[in-house]
């Protein structure tokens, strides 16, 4: 039973912005505590993906389904079915007036209807959990590093228990000396086997944690596979080109 | 000097009307603008038109005209003529509707639309997402621009006088004709709307030191 296993399956999405296309039938499914990659250059799609997976964005054509619920049928109560897709923004898009807690707590209470009490204990659970410790819970996001920010972002993700992350280049908005903590958590929820689907061009993180690597061009999946298999023996010249760009870029790997 | 400070106490009962004009007004002002700015950030083309012309209409339009036009006209050719206190309160309101409209519309402009998108996508639905998430944090920001709103129609109460409202200014003038002194008591009902301007802008200097959102403080 493999239907059983996949969490989410994209079909053949295209999404058109006036005359320009910007997807160009993407197709791929991710199972069960699987974290995929997908990479590639800027343009060629990966956010617009991301945003028509969770119908923030609606695609012109294709069909997403999250455990076995097609998102893309117009009579699903699509609210519902987002609470059960994390995301998490380049720009971490934190609610400013918010206190951390309160940011991670504030979808328990509206969308899942938790009480009070319980929203605490599974807010402060999912801070935890990101490494955000009891002195930064009441500051608020402005009061925040960028690296403190993102992890919020991520907590308040976890703690809808969502079936599946989306990250949306989570820390393509963040100085270098603070990518890694975040790429940290990351890491361990990947190991912990929570479902994610990342866009990123952090290719040791896809090399450490990935199940598997996309890489996106042109609005399409041009090559996909084991992480260093595509890094190191890319198929195409876009990938070769792209990745030798990325080595030069961070010195070798 | 001494005629007229036997008559303060005449011209101070004049406050509760200019409050009730005050209050009244500014109420009805935001009850009117809050949905107005709504409208036009969220809604139709359409809808965007006809907020467009409701503002272009109050702002462009001298008080004193609005307050003659509905207390003579538009009033009792409806056949509901109303006294000069509600149409006051009335027309003052339609006029500050179009004014907070303006105040609460920039402030739901300068909440960066990824706080709406992130309220989506953790599930909650359009109307939830804007008023739990972009509202609480509109009325934060506007509470400044707002106090402004408040200074200008604390003043324009005084205009009320024109339909005979027995407020601050009114009495003051009677004051002025009974004994027949005119520098005094206007010298003291001035002081008294600079005293109220200070008094109420203070207040929500303070609301507004007290729920601003911390950090956020010359980043808008």
């Amino acid at each position: 039973m493999v239907e059983d296993k996949t969490v989410l399956k994209v079909e053949d999405i295209y999404k058109s912005y006036g005359t320009q296309e910007v997807l160009k039938g993407v197709t791929f499914e991710i199972h069960k505590g699987e974290t995929k990659v997908i990479s590639g250059p800027s343009g060629a799609g990966k956010s617009t993906l991301l945003r028509c997976i969770n119908l923030l964005t609606r695609p012109d054509k294709g069909r997403v389904w999250l455990e076995g619920v097609e998102l893309t049928d117009p009579n699903v109560d699509i609210n519902k079915q987002r609470a059960k897709i994390g995301f998490v923004f380049q720009q971490f898009n934190l609610f400013n007036h918010l206190t951390a807690l309160q940011n991670v707590m504030i979808g328990l209470l509206k969308v899942k209807k938790m009480p009070k009490e319980k929203a605490l204990e599974k807010a402060k659970e999912a801070l935890l959990k990101v490494h955000i410790t009891e002195d930064l819970w009441h500051k608020y996001p402005a009061q925040l590093s960028g690296g403190q920010q993102q992890r919020v972002g991520i907590a308040r993700a976890l703690a809808m228990e969502p079936v599946i992350i989306l990250y949306d280049e989570p820390t393509s908005a963040l100085d270098p000396q603070l990518i890694g903590e975040v790429l940290q958590v990351m890491k361990e929820l990947s190991s912990q086997k929570v479902t994610s689907l990342v866009v990123t061009h952090e290719i040791g993180f896809a090399i450490s944690v990935a199940d598997e690597l996309m890489f996106m061009y042109d609005g399409k999946i041009i090559e996909k596979g084991p992480p260093k298999e595509v890094v190191f023996r890319p198929k195409t010249d876009a990938a070769r080109e792209f990745f030798r760009r990325i080595a030069e870029l961070y010195g070798e790997q | 000097m001494e005629t007229f400070v036997s008559y303060i106490p005449y011209i101070l009962m004049g406050l509760p009307m200019t409050f009730l004009l005050l209050g009244g007004g500014l109420a009805l002002g935001f009850g009117i603008g809050l949905p107005l700015a709504m409208g036009h950030v969220y809604g139709a083309v359409p809808i965007k038109r006809i907020i467009d012309f409701y503002v272009w209409f109050f702002r462009g339009t001298p008080l004193i005209v609005l307050l003659f036009l509905f207390y003579w006209g538009v009033f009792p050719a409806l056949g509901i003529p109303l006294d000069a206190v509600t149409t006051s309160i009335i027309v003052i309101g339609l006029r500050s509707g179009a004014y907070q409209s303006q105040i609460f519309r920039g402030a739901f402009h300068s909440v960066p639309e990824g706080q709406y998108v992130a309220a989506r996508a953790i599930g909650m639905g359009k109307y939830q997402a804007i008023f739990s998430i972009i509202v609480p944090q509109v009325l934060r920001i506007a509470i400044p621009p707002w106090s402004n709103e408040y200074a200008g129609v604390l003043k324009d109460t005084a205009i009320c006088f024109s339909l005979g409202v027995l407020e601050a200014l009114r009495r003051t003038s009677y004051v002025a004709i009974a004994i027949n002194e005119a520098l005094l008591p206007y010298i003291f009902v001035g002081f008294l709307y600079l005293v109220l301007t200070y008094a109420g802008t203070g207040v929500l200097n303070r609301i507004y030191e007290r729920v601003k959102i911390p950090g956020l403080v010359g980043r808008l």
